[in-house]
């Protein structure tokens, strides 16, 4: 079809390499993603305590992280912390190696980028909270803590819902730059293919459909989750 | 009375980003004390480098005003492409909504990096139109691979301003004789710009965050010269390249994402 040449599917290696990739690229979106939402959570918390110093430190963090390129953050977070920083002798082999992989160098970036969005968008579903919601929470001797994770997240996390799958895909999309510290994701296993078989537009096409596939479904779990949660006046139920 | 200085809360905050921002500085001082002075001083040298791609600063070749250049060219390309798209969105006929709503989520929900590289293979190094040879070297496939997404955030963007101007504005223009493209022109588009600037700007730092990614195409972009020209200082050095790097996208970023929520708060409030 179209003069594209498939036939190099049909090799097991590939789809042993293809499968491996989306399996890595999968569990690198899921780790990071929790703790990128977990990050988010803490972040937001922080900022509605309105303690001063607190919130110059995670608006600090936020601006950094929003406004500096992932790609870098990683390629800096990949060759600091296991080039100079962290390193561990083999015992094995009596070697230095680096003790964080390229897979966690790239986990803790990617979660550091994406929990700084996450901050963000926590902190304008909570923002959106009416106040009369917690302060019947507090007259009814709810702690700042029970407020906070059984009235506000609740209620918060249905409005900030749409931002966060903008979030979650965004940051599902920037696990494919995790290929250049030589992660062995989707996207790296693309190169090692093209390498190998000179078929790059082929593979690079099927990929770009691999990842568009892999994101549908991730936008539409969470709208479908969005739909199965929605609360009588907040968010779509409004 | 109380004597002491009372600091409002925002004032409070920027004491302490401050006090952030001076203790950076006093460990910049250290380090450059303990030793990192020298390599403060190989950054200085090829910062004409980083900046212009040149070791002299000029003519201008690459580095981050490449970078730039680039995310300049690829904005204007996506404005134009997003704006029909987002505008075909929200047509009438199902035969230009359908595909255009097909070709939106296709370019939202791929990756940019990936979307680059395809772009680095499906685009033929020139085409052949009526006898003329345009050729797509490396940089107008990076602009077109970094304008795709783009525009197909900023089609959202422009369909949600031009579905937030009162329907009464259709009404009246439709009463008045218009044809649906003049309507755009004259009525819609206009009012509609004003709700598209913090969006349209959003964009645009996220945009010049992601010319990081053109490295791949090979053009001379700051990183490329980062990986490549640099790769004879030694390990230690390269931190303090990577820091200076950062730092350049940041200072031109964070202007522009501070500027855009100023206009967004202008904004919010208007209802034509």
């Amino acid at each position: 079809m179209f003069g594209l040449d498939y036939s190099w599917l049909a090799d097991p290696a590939y789809q042993n390499w293809l499968v491996t990739g989306v399996i890595n690229t999968l569990e690198l979106a899921a780790l990071s993603s929790s703790v990128a939402i977990l990050i988010g959570m803490l972040g937001a918390l922080g900022l509605s305590l309105r303690v001063f110093w607190l919130d110059a430190l995670i608006e600090f963090f936020v601006e950094v992280f929003r406004n500096t390129p992932p790609l870098l953050q990683m390629l800096f977070a990949y060759f600091t912390l296991s080039t100079l920083g962290l390193k561990t002798t083999d015992p094995v082999t009596g070697l230095e190696v680096p003790l964080l992989s390229a897979f966690a160098c790239a986990c803790i970036s990617l979660s550091l980028f994406g929990g700084a969005l996450a901050i963000e968008a926590f902190r304008s579903g909570l923002e959106t909270m009416p106040k009369a919601i917690t302060e019947a929470g507090r007259s009814l001797g709810y702690s700042r803590w029970a407020r906070f994770w059984r009235i506000e997240v609740p209620i918060a996390s249905r409005v900030c819902l749409p931002s966060l799958t903008n979030i979650l895909t965004n940051l599902f999309k920037t696990t494919s730059q995790a290929s250049v510290i030589t992660v062995p994701e989707l996207m790296y296993y693309a190169g090692q293919i093209y390498n190998d078989t000179f078929r790059t537009l082929e593979v690079m096409i099927l990929i770009l459909i691999i990842y568009v596939v892999l994101v549908s479904i991730l936008s539409y779990g969470m709208s479908r989750l969005e739909a199965y949660l929605t609360l009588p006046g907040y968010g779509k139920g409004q | 009375m109380n004597m002491t200085f009372e600091l409002s809360y925002e004032g409070k905050k920027r004491l302490v980003i401050g006090g952030v921002l001076a203790a950076i500085a006093a460990w910049i001082a250290v380090d450059a004390m303990a030793g990192g002075a020298e390599h403060w001083a190989r950054v200085f040298v090829r910062l004409p480098l980083l900046l212009t791609g040149q070791g002299d600063g000029w003519p201008i070749t690459g580095g981050f005003a490449l970078n730039i250049l680039l995310s300049i060219a690829s904005m204007a390309v996506a404005t134009v492409l997003g704006t029909l798209l987002g505008i075909s969105t929200l047509a009438q006929s199902p035969y230009l909504r359908l595909p255009a709503f097909f070709i939106m989520n296709f370019l939202r929900n791929s990756p940019w990096l990936v979307l680059l590289f395809a772009m680095l293979f499906i685009l033929p190094f020139q085409v052949e139109v009526f006898g003329l040879r345009i050729p797509f070297p490396p940089f107008v496939k990076a602009v077109i691979g970094l304008a795709l997404p783009t525009a197909a955030n900023l089609s959202e963007v422009v369909r949600g301003a031009v579905q937030s101007i009162h329907s009464g504005q259709w009404e009246a223009a439709r009463a008045l004789g218009y044809t649906t493209p003049q309507i755009y022109r004259h009525v819609i588009l206009p009012q509609a710009l004003r709700r598209m600037i913090p969006g349209w700007m959003n964009l645009y730092a996220l945009l010049t965050i992601a010319t990081a990614l053109a490295t791949v195409t090979g053009i001379q972009d700051v990183l490329t010269i980062l990986n490549t020209s640099l790769a004879m200082e030694s390990e230690r050095v390269l931190v303090y390249f990577y820091l200076t790097t950062l730092f350049l996208f940041f200072a031109y970023c964070y202007p522009i994402a501070i500027f855009a929520r100023r206009l967004e708060r202008a904004v919010k409030g208007d209802n034509i």
